[in-house]
């Protein structure tokens, strides 16, 4: 029943029930939505209607006095205003670089990683177990210890440039070194369970072309680009979207590691956000800059719809 | 087979060695500093040149983490909101997922669709309304506060994993279960549960490290500190002017402890799933 796709299924709907199967087909799939109605009602519930609230949140007057809230009238000044300012300009650019640079350092750092995985003789179980470890960090504390690398008086980091003759860098002091360290602070985090679905990715590759390959003399560079990475494009898409996504949302890093700072140069729009809405209060703003945000992402959704596709239509062709 | 090829070569075990080994330092070193700075005594940890080994070590900082600052209530309300959250997501994704999986329901598609592009909504953009709804309830500073968002973020990813592990399920079991008369529920329990496990563990993890790990909301909502979680808790540790690290860093090692004992089970079930992957190859 479930090898059946989409068109196929509707095709069938369309014709009256009359067989037995048709019954039968008709009391599971009722079934099915009674099934599916706790998760999808409760989802629907806690995001959905958030963020419609949102949304219209962000088109009105929305004071904040002692006792609560008030919203009045409609207004783009909110947006304006947010179009206007050069903060959220500049952590627009900013999140898109930070989000372009490290997905793209992770996905090459972590198929790497998984190509020698994949030829290591013993000890695998070990290595997956050291590869979650990172994965599993608490942000936050990723942030702290990252911070504690850093330090410019008694952190690892200067000791040991200072040891080369390098000097004793401030990396959080100034605005480059501040972005760098903390894209290496995510690439640590992340790249290794990137690895992680691109060897499960490499392990479930079809063996005998590697054959096929070795018998017409491929070499082991042209072998790479011309077999595995076609047919590792289906995981590859996948976690680069995802990873995309998800690093526009970036929050935890730059509020614990940099406070956004030095200045505003770590500032991401997740944390311009928080800031616009919990500690200046102003929720029309926060909420523009956030569903200015929440429309970049599903802008990229709509871009990706056809890696979503491809994944939910996997088994059903 | 081809494992087995490749590594017939000497020049490749070679390779295979030392790059394993520069990974292993590249994953190892900042997680050797985190333990190593943790028993190291408050006067030592912030000496140049650093003392690249604690000595002498000191569980002083262990201490500090639970009597000087309040660890053990942080962990204790990760623990229930955790646990209850992931609770729930697995019913009723697991449920969910059998229905998107495995039965014949118009429109699935496209909800599926619509689920894994909610997994990757921002959580920025929910912050306000839910706040103003929280508060509006009365139920800011409690654990329902993160329990209910936390399980409705992490339900789509779950349905998304668990709907592809049970594709995988043959169907001639659920019929044998159909014909014999056994209630949709009952065959749910007695005949996809029991073959599902490995993917309702994956979902289990993937949920429990997501909440364990979530900071935003846990900042938002409960700002009271009886209520906070741990990523909160620890990011307030100390003074504006002082940030003691490890304090920090022994909390962080105990925080690991649950996880690490859940990964250290996955790692299983990760080969597993890679082995049975190399065979079907």
């Amino acid at each position: 029943m479930t090898t059946i796709s989409a068109a196929t299924q509707q095709a069938t709907a369309a014709v009256p029930p009359v067989g037995r199967q048709d019954v039968n087909r008709k009391r599971l799939a009722r079934m099915g939505w009674l099934f599916a109605a706790p998760a999808l009602i409760f989802v629907a519930g806690v995001t959905i209607f958030p963020i419609l609230y949102s949304v219209l949140m962000s088109v009105r007057n929305v004071t904040v006095s002692g006792s609560g809230f008030a919203q009045s009238g409609i207004t783009w000044a909110n947006y304006s205003a947010v179009i206007h300012s050069s903060v959220w300009r500049y952590a627009l650019v900013f999140t898109i670089v930070y989000t372009i640079v490290t997905v793209a350092v992770e996905l090459a750092l972590g198929t790497m990683i998984a190509l020698v995985l994949e030829r290591l003789a013993g000890g695998r179980g070990w290595m997956m177990a050291l590869l979650l470890i990172p994965w599993s960090m608490i942000t936050v504390i990723n942030a702290e210890l990252w911070g504690y690398i850093y330090e410019a008086t008694y952190g690892a980091l200067q000791a040991i440039f200072g040891a080369l003759g390098l000097g004793h860098p401030n990396v959080l002091g100034t605005s480059t070194p501040a972005i760098i360290g903390m894209m290496v602070a995510d690439i640590w985090k992340t790249t290794p369970f990137v690895a992680i679905i691109v060897l499960a990715g490499l392990v479930m590759l079809p063996g005998d072309v590697y054959e096929a390959a070795e018998i017409d003399g491929s070499s082991g560079w042209s072998t790479f680009w011309r077999i595995t990475v076609p047919l590792l494009r289906p995981t590859l898409a996948l976690a680069v979207m995802f990873r995309v996504l998800q690093a526009f949302g970036l929050f935890d890093l730059p509020y614990v590691l940099t406070g956004g700072g030095p200045g505003t140069a770590t500032t991401s729009l997740a944390v311009l956000g928080y800031k616009a809405m919990f500690q200046n209060l102003d929720f029309g703003g926060g909420a523009a800059v956030a569903t200015s945000t929440a429309l970049l992402v599903l802008l990229g959704c709509l871009l990706s719809l056809r890696t979503f596709r491809v994944q939910v239509g996997k088994e059903n062709t | 087979m081809r494992n087995r090829k490749r590594t017939g070569w000497h020049r490749v075990i070679n390779g295979v060695n030392i790059s394993t080994f520069f990974v292993v330092i590249f994953i190892g070193a900042p997680m050797y500093w985190l333990i190593a700075s943790s028993f190291k005594t408050p006067a030592n940890i912030g000496v140049d040149p650093p003392q690249w080994f604690p000595n002498p070590l000191s569980t002083a900082n262990y201490k500090s983490a639970f009597v000087q600052y309040d660890f053990g209530i942080y962990f204790r309300n990760s623990l229930i909101v955790t646990l209850i959250a992931t609770a729930l997501v697995l019913v009723m994704g697991t449920l969910a997922g059998y229905a998107l999986g495995r039965l014949p329901m118009r429109g699935k598609f496209t909800m599926l669709v619509a689920l894994l592009m909610i997994s990757v909504f921002p959580e920025i953009a929910l912050i306000a309304p839910l706040y103003l709804l929280l508060r509006h309830l009365g139920w800011l500073n409690s654990y329902q506060a993160l329990i209910i968002p936390y399980t409705a973020f992490n339900l789509p990813f779950a349905i998304w994993i668990l709907r592809n592990y049970m594709l995988g399920i043959p169907k001639e079991m659920e019929e044998t279960g159909r014909i014999d008369g056994a209630s949709p529920l009952r065959t749910v329990w007695s005949i996809i549960l029991p073959q599902s496990l490995p993917g309702i563990f994956t979902a289990g993890i993937f949920c429990f490290t997501a909440c364990w790990t979530e900071f935003l909301m846990a900042l938002t909502f409960n700002i009271s500190n009886n209520f906070r979680t741990i990523p909160v808790g620890v990011s307030q540790f100390g003074t504006i002017d002082v940030t003691p690290y490890a304090t920090i860093f022994a909390a962080a090692v105990v925080a690991t402890v649950p996880i690490g004992i859940l990964v250290f089970i996955f790692r299983k079930f990760v080969i597993s799933g890679l082995t049975s992957g190399a065979v079907k190859g």
